[in-house]
């Protein structure tokens, strides 16, 4: 089964006097974990996303389609990166995304794609 | 016919898993299960069969594999690939095979921590127990439509998001099997403020909870907060019969009639805790069944209730629960040993408690007892003004009426 492993970190975590050493820790934590698991054959894709401040939204009402600058939901965690990881059942999913690196205070949420 | 009611509820929880289990699909399990007990009512005339287990299990599967067959022939136009088609012949097979013990598995997928608290206690009594959903709606103070809509939402995401059908593996365990026990606790806590309520069918709700706390005991033995547990549900129930008085008022344990308490059960109970304790390593459920155990002592001591150890075993369950509601059942143990004024301070340094009920009512008792008459009666009124259940309401009036009368 196939689950996308969401990564939302608060916007300001990393806005510290050592926000750019942490940083650095937690990116070569994913990509240690990203190795591991594409070496198992588990993980199907994955990425870290740029900042909130490079989003563009494109919003359909009525029939019109407009652009926004910035992200859809303005809230204090932003969508950081993902994984696309392909795994027997719900367990197993979680067991990976509690290994996920995150800064204090970061969420990762678990789905499961639609079965075809 | 009751008779058989009995049987097929006993049956149950065996005959649900190991469908769950066979079938991977809850909705059809609990449906095969319902369509084999009204077909046992008719074919049992005048007794159940020797095991009535086996022959709901056999029964329900014949109906769940053939209601598969039809459902898969009907879908066929639209399916890219059609599952493959249970034969007649493994029907037939299926059916012959013994029932296995799946009960475990299907305990630990109603409480998969992905589940929110509230939908793991109403699934569980709902899928173990059989507990309808408007009876699991009344528990649990919502309306049906609502309840329904928990439990439907419940069984889709177990579906949707791959909730696996298995014991936990070792690793996994400890946080499993803590989503499995307070999920006992939230389901014994409903049905206790669900007798609070007093009205008529509140006892086989409890009985349902204390039937699975200790089916939960046998089927994890090893355990010592799932004894514990079994144990501190034990207690409390036995004490049952003696809960509120002529009037429906609440009767403290303190204060109740020990002659109609349940011995057999504080017994089962006390044995419980024995073994729990045997194998070491103390956990919260534990010093509350031992909390309830001192309480119960009252039924061979026929002396006063021991403060002194409540108290006590109060001090270690605020280290293990830091809750708040340790702490106001800290405070009232104290009042009892060192005083009402000692009571009290402690109560003054719990923060955050003004709009919860025991808090209140424990002020209010202690400032009585104090002599502080306008702190009680403004106690008083807070506590009933957060519309406590009628037992504990008339219960409150009555203490306010005997300081009015002092």
């Amino acid at each position: 089964m196939q689950y996308m492993i969401l990564v939302y970190e608060p916007e300001e975590a990393y806005a510290t006097a050592d926000g750019q050493a942490k940083l650095t820790d937690i990116v070569a934590r994913h990509m240690a974990l990203a190795a591991e698991l594409q070496a198992q054959g588990i993980q199907k894709d994955g990425g870290g996303l740029q900042g909130t401040e490079t989003a563009t939204t494109v919003v359909t009402l009525n029939g019109q389609q407009t652009l926004h600058d910035g992200p859809f939901a303005e809230t204090r965690e932003h969508l950081g990166g993902y994984y696309l990881i392909d795994v027997p059942n719900l367990d197993d999913a979680l067991a990976i995304a509690k290994r996920v690196p995150v800064i204090d205070g970061g969420k990762v949420e678990v789905r499961p794609l639609i079965v075809h | 016919m009751r008779r058989f009611g009995q049987a097929i509820a006993a049956a149950r929880p065996r005959v649900v898993a190991a469908l769950a289990g066979r079938l991977r699909d809850l909705d059809l399990a609990e449906d095969a299960f319902a369509d084999a007990s009204a077909a046992a009512l008719v074919a049992w005339p005048n007794q159940a069969p020797r095991d009535p287990a086996a022959w709901l299990w056999r029964a329900a599967l014949r109906r769940a594999l053939d209601a598969k067959r039809r459902a898969a022939v009907r879908d066929r136009a639209v399916l890219d690939e059609p599952e493959p088609l249970p034969t007649p012949e493994e029907v037939l097979m299926a059916a012959h095979q013994p029932i296995p013990d799946d009960r475990l598995k299907l305990i630990f997928v109603c409480c998969h921590p992905a589940l929110a608290p509230d939908s793991r206690a109403a699934l569980t009594l709902k899928l173990v127990c059989g507990l309808s959903t408007d009876r699991l709606a009344r528990a649990f103070f919502i309306g049906e439509p609502a309840m329904l809509q928990r439990i439907t939402r419940a069984k889709r995401k177990i579906a949707g998001a791959g909730v696996p059908f298995e014991v936990p593996a070792r690793a996994a365990w400890p946080e499993r099997l803590e989503a499995v026990l307070s999920t006992l606790e939230i389901a014994y806590a409903q049905a206790y403020e669900d007798a609070a309520l007093a009205v008529g069918d509140t006892a086989p709700f409890a009985t349902e909870v204390l039937r699975l706390s200790g089916l939960l005991a046998e089927l994890v033995p090893d355990e010592p907060e799932v004894l514990g547990l079994a144990a501190l549900v034990r207690f409390a129930e036995a004490r049952r019969p003696a809960r509120l008085d002529d009037l429906g008022a609440m009767v403290p344990p303190d204060r109740q009639d020990t002659a109609l308490w349940r011995r057999d059960l504080i017994a089962e109970a006390a044995g419980l805790l024995d073994r729990a304790a045997a194998q070491g390593n103390s956990g919260p459920r534990q010093i509350l069944a031992t909390i309830h155990a001192t309480h119960c002592a009252r039924v061979e001591t026929g002396a006063a209730t021991d403060w002194a150890s409540i108290a006590a075993l109060y001090d270690v369950l605020a280290i293990l629960r830091p809750h708040a509601a340790t702490a106001v059942n800290r405070a009232v143990a104290i009042g009892e040993v060192r005083g009402a004024a000692a009571g009290l301070a402690d109560l003054s340094r719990i923060d955050g408690v003004q709009g919860w009920l025991p808090y209140q009512a424990a002020l209010a008792a202690l400032s009585a007892k104090a002599g502080r008459r306008a702190d009680a009666r403004a106690a008083y009124a807070a506590a009933l003004a957060l519309q406590p259940a009628p037992a504990e309401r008339l219960y409150l009036e009555a203490r306010r009426r005997a300081l009015e009368a002092d």
